[in-house]
């Protein structure tokens, strides 16, 4: 009998579902019909809820202007790299088969301005959007927000403006997300700086995303370094304003400038490496960080901001809470491009949902609550928006910062950007390969009892033996590896394993320090 | 009691001829038949997909052969300590299950004691916990303020750090706790084969149980001990998502993981994945050198009934007691994600239990549209890559035990390979494949080959390919511990080699091929990177897919994916009772003969 119902319970089980969904939709699924509409095939790590409304949208917005209805093919086979892998082989592919290239897939949408600018674009896996500079220039009249390019824009030798390959459709920002009721618990002031996540209290407890995979939260980290480097710059304008009122290409030329500067850059690593001494984890998952903030694991993190916003929305602002770190935000475009190898009709159908998700019924399609006006039908998408005029009219808005005042007050700067690539195989090297012995380096140190004992060798773990001078070398060897045509992995690969060679001898040695100074106390 | 063989009905219809004899001598015309089309599965559906993928680990830009980037990793401390790391964290894994799970095997074999049917069964649960969800559930079990800290009583100003603090105590501790039912399974299935008369004989001879135990039960099973001990030596060699969990980034699977996904082309991990493999295939060998070789299984196979002893008062109690303890501690990510997914959003902090309960995250999981599609897609993917993988399977296990094949070691070897082989290796190397077609063939390619189009022909081959090792592991101890004999004395009566396979071999080996089956389906219904991969296109995602995106929603994402995972482990858990159930039924039916 008992082996009947555990069977019959398994049938129950199996049919439940269908039972309860039947019961729960009282109006069958009217699928749209895809007879006599365009198709469009996206590749997006966008989520259903994204993917969704677009589509609703894109087919309405379509059927308006050309009287006939827009169907959206989406392909998701994951996040980003997944993405870059799936374009890299199909045209591999077609290379080998000796095909002209022809995309299966004609628009790549979401993924970080990174990934279109610094995988996709220069892999030429994009083709020029081909769009009406009109439509562009309306939608984002500044090509540049702080410093960060909000669509592909590039001037080709004899100064003219290139065609875009990609142009951003919302904005995304990073910023820090804690727990305020962790915080109190502390006795801790809440954090506001980038600098307040480096507090040997929050050994442990601080949540980031990992440099190597994702590449806003690089930059990210890359806000955090540039920061340091403006601060001692302004020290140095400071102590010397005549150089300050000169025109910027005298400054490096002015003595002890450019050791200001390096000095800034060595702080900003140090800060950045306490960081990633508290670390709890380094994650891939960009949800990850608000949702252990909203249970207590993590006290504070890296995160995204619309990811944190609705945690915080959702569970409460006392367990989570975003904060854009003073003057020091990373805001970065979530860009769409168009595949090389799209032509006639279907280029035609691309361009256009391109023109759709820059106007501006699709921009607070981003932002506007469920059920409002013009907004989506189920779920807030809550992204903000790239054009900078639907910002003037927040009506029925899911959140009102404008992240357009909270880039002011800081400017990337292109020449310290210009580092990013070669910066971040040492974060690689200094946090993951290094991590067991920086993470044992620092338990010893915070073992020290004595207060000015600690400090000094906290300040001396942060004190990383790398200058920026030794990031130009390095940079300047790759660029004659790289023009030789010799094996620039291996070469990659061999420079980052002896950097965290360094790096873990460097731990080591502190930790030894961290053991001599306990010993002599208890003596 | 004692009962002959029935003799098969009719008179024999054939003279007996050599090659009438099934799986003597030489390999026959059928067993090379048969090898070739093993060997054509393997290198279609498993060396060629690696390959396309690991190549980039030995090659040079120009396309020719290095072994530079090997060479690499064996001059880079951090990735040889994690290949050492990796190493003897599997063998402590693989020491305590067998620790663990042989006691409880035998206890239930022997025993009847209080709710002994249900328990056996429920051990086996623990194995089917959902993916993504299930490592939140995990996670929040031992977060800061979680269930247990709270329990406990524990914690200071941050609560306690169970993640932070058990480190390796704790990844070996999850690991023996997810993965012991593997060895249970074929321990039970290897104790219920053997023949009680030889137990029995040892006894009246004056052995202690002791002596019996190790002189006589161990030997007898140890084609089961071998089977359970290398699926799980090396799934845990090759655990990516516990040492994860833990922040334990110095084993090589997390290694391999990190920079494979590392937006740097880097052909280090390639390389790595390829010692990996290296690696798992020597542990194997070591495997079989220990425990797996020789083995004569001319008189195990039972022809009496187990009768087993029945417990009762404190005895029955204390009998069960055992089971209940490893089945609650193994259970308390599933129990997780259960109250996940009835807690209102945000309702479980700093308490036991959730503050606040609702049923709308099983409304809102039931009007996606993801999700109904998704429960259909994947029984049917994971109900024919089982077919599919018992009768490949089958055939390995056929010609690895009972034939001459040259070079049927390396077979069996290779059947283990897509145990250690990273998922998302072998995933991308299908979606290679797929492309490559595509482009060759253009408008000639078949459908079922393009993954981009139709994925779930390359979903079911993916997930059969990836659950042989347990099916082939499981029908090799089977036809071990199933005297040849049997089968000779039906092919002397006349009957061809379909029907020895049909009336003799399989019922004899049943309870290892469900044993089997039922790994290879429930993990194929709980597959990752091959369905995150491959099924790109919505109309085809699998349940592990459509959990992944649930997951993924703002807000209330974590819940409504929680409830999807709660209905996929409630039905594959009644399936494991159900078969654990018929299982013992038949096993009674079978070997009493």
């Amino acid at each position: 009998m008992q082996r009947y119902f555990t069977l019959i319970l398994w049938v129950a089980v199996l049919g439940l579902p269908f039972a309860l969904r039947a019961m729960l939709s009282t109006d069958p699924d009217s699928a749209p019909s895809d007879a006599g509409s365009v198709r469009l095939v996206i590749v997006t790590p966008h989520n259903q809820d994204i993917r969704r409304e677009f589509a609703r949208a894109f087919d309405a917005w379509h059927r308006r202007h050309f009287g006939i209805g827009a169907t959206i093919d989406y392909r998701t086979p994951g996040g980003t790299n997944d993405i870059k892998r799936l374009l890299e082989l199909t045209y591999r592919a077609q290379r080998q088969a000796g095909r002209a290239a022809s995309a299966d897939i004609d628009i790549a949408w979401g993924g970080g301005d990174y990934f279109f600018d610094v995988d996709l674009r220069p892999a030429g896996l994009l083709q020029p959007l081909g769009i009406d500079p009109a439509v562009l220039s309306a939608a984002i009249p500044e090509p540049t927000l702080a410093g960060v390019k909000l669509y592909d824009f590039r001037k080709d030798k004899s100064g003219q403006v290139e065609p875009p390959a990609w142009v951003g459709i919302c904005l995304s920002s990073f910023g820090i997300v804690y727990s305020p009721d962790l915080y109190r618990t502390m006795g801790l002031p809440a954090p506001k700086r980038w600098g307040d996540l480096t507090h040997p209290e929050l050994a442990g407890a601080v949540a980031l995303a990992d440099p190597t995979h994702s590449g806003s939260a690089a930059v990210a980290y890359m806000m955090v370094l540039q920061r340091a480097m403006a601060d001692a710059e302004a020290d140095y304008f400071r102590e010397h304003p005549q150089v300050a009122s000169a025109p910027k290409a005298a400054w490096t030329k002015a003595p002890g400038y450019d050791a200001a500067i390096a000095r800034g850059w060595h702080d900003g690593m140090g800060q950045l490496l306490l960081m990633a001494a508290n670390a709890r984890y380094f994650t891939d998952s960009a949800s990850q960080v608000p949702n252990d903030v909203s249970i207590g694991d993590a006290a504070a993190g890296v995160a995204i901001d619309f990811y944190a916003r609705v945690t915080e929305e959702s569970v409460g602002s006392d367990r989570v809470r975003f904060v854009s770190p003073a003057a020091a935000t990373a805001i970065t475009p979530d860009p769409v491009g168009i595949l090389r190898g799209v032509t006639g009709e279907r280029l035609l159908t691309a361009r256009r949902f391109v023109e759709f998700l820059l106007s501006p019924e699709a921009q607070r399609l981003w932002i506007l609550k469920p059920g409002s006006p013009g907004g989506p039908l189920e779920r807030g998408l809550r992204r903000p928006p790239i054009r900078r005029d639907v910002y003037v009219d927040q009506t029925h808005w899911s959140d009102t910062d404008n992240p357009f005042q909270a880039a002011g007050g800081f400017n990337q700067r292109a020449e310290w950007m210009a580092l990013f690539g070669d910066v971040r195989p040492l974060w690689a090297a200094a946090w993951l390969d290094g991590r067991e012995s920086l993470k044992s380096a620092y338990a010893t140190v915070l073992a020290v009892k004595d207060e000015p004992t600690r400090a000094a060798l906290i300040a001396r773990l942060a004190d990383l033996p790398i200058t920026m001078a030794d990031v130009a070398a390095q940079r300047a060897q790759r660029k004659k590896i790289e023009a030789a045509g010799d094996d620039i992995e291996q070469w990659k690969v061999q420079s980052r394993m002896d950097w965290a060679k360094k790096f873990r001898a460097h731990y080591a040695a502190v930790a030894d320090a961290a053991e001599a100074a306990r010993k002599a106390a208890n003596r | 009691m004692t009962r002959t063989h029935p003799l098969p009905s009719g008179p024999p219809r054939r003279r007996l001829r050599w090659s009438a004899l099934p799986w003597l001598g030489r390999a026959t015309p059928a067993q090379a038949l048969l090898a070739a089309g093993v060997l054509v599965f393997f290198a279609l559906f498993l060396l060629w997909p690696i390959a396309q993928v690991v190549w980039t680990g030995l090659a040079t830009k120009e396309g020719g052969f290095t072994t530079r980037y090997l060479a690499m990793v064996f001059r880079d401390p951090v990735l040889l300590a994690g290949l050492w790391n990796a190493t003897w964290i599997a063998l402590i894994v693989t020491a305590l299950a067998l620790a663990l799970s042989l006691p409880l095997a035998v206890l239930g074999v022997r025993y009847d004691f209080f709710g002994r049917g249900l328990l056996s069964g429920l051990l086996l649960v623990p194995l089917v916990l959902p993916p993504f969800v299930g490592a939140i559930g995990m996670r929040l079990v031992f977060g800061r303020y979680g269930p247990l800290t709270q329990l406990f009583g524990l914690g200071g100003d941050l609560g306690f750090d169970w993640l932070g603090r058990m480190r390796v105590f704790g990844i070996i501790l999850v690991e023996v706790l997810h993965l012991y039912p593997i060895m249970l399974l074929n321990l039970q299935a290897a104790l219920a084969n053997i023949d009680p008369a030889m137990e029995q004989a040892a006894r009246n001879l004056g052995a202690s149980r002791w002596t019996v135990f190790r002189r006589v039960t161990l030997p007898m099973i140890r084609p089961g001990l071998f089977a359970g001990c290398t699926l799980v030596l090396i799934w845990s060699f090759t655990e990516l998502g516990t040492p994860l969990m833990f922040d334990y980034y110095t084993v090589t699977p997390v290694q391999v993981f990190k920079l494979i996904t590392d937006v740097a082309d880097n052909p280090t991990p390639y390389a790595l994945v390829v010692v990996m493999l290296a690696a798992s295939t020597v542990l194997y060998v070591i495997g079989k050198l220990l425990l797996g070789r020789g083995f004569d299984a001319a008189t195990t196979k039972a022809s009496t009934g187990r009768s087993a002893k029945r417990l009762s008062g404190w005895k029955s109690l204390a009998a069960a007691a055992p089971f209940l303890v490893v089945f609650a501690m193994a259970v308390l990510p599933h129990l997780s994600v259960i109250l996940t997914s009835v807690s209102a959003t945000g309702a479980w902090y700093k308490s036991i239990l959730p503050a606040d309960y609702t049923l709308d995250h099983f409304r809102q999981a039931l009007l996606d549209d993801l999700v109904m599609g998704s429960i259909r897609n994947s029984l049917l993917y994971a109900s024919a890559a089982t077919a599919i993988a018992l009768a490949v399977g089958l055939g390995v296990a056929v010609l690895v035990v009972r034939s001459r094949l040259p070079g049927r070691g390396l077979l069996d070897a290779l059947a283990m390979l897509p145990l250690a082989v990273p998922g998302l290796v072998l995933a991308f190397g299908y979606l290679a494949i797929s492309i490559h077609f595509k482009q060759l063939l253009g408008a000639r390619a078949p459908i079922w080959l393009d993954v981009q189009e139709f994925p779930a022909a390359l979903l079911i081959i993916a997930y059969a390919a990836r659950r042989l090792p347990n099916v082939v592991r499981s029908a090799v101890a089977g036809l071990q511990q199933t005297p040849r004999d049997l089968e000779l004395a039906g092919a002397n009566l006349g009957a061809g080699k379909w029907r020895v396979l049909r009336r003799i071999t399989l019922p004899l080996i049943l309870a290892n091929l469900v044993a089997g089956g039922l790994l290879a389906f429930a993990f194929s219904m709980l597959e990752v990177s091959d369905s995150l991969i491959l099924a790109q296109k919505a109309a085809y995602y699998p349940i592990t897919k459509a959990i992944w995106e649930l997951s993924q929603r703002l807000g209330d994402g974590v819940h409504v994916a929680s409830a999807l995972g709660v209905w996929a482990m409630a039905l594959l858990s009644l399936t494991i009772l159900a078969a654990n159930g018929l299982l013992g039924k038949r096993m009674g039916a079978i070997f009493r003969m």
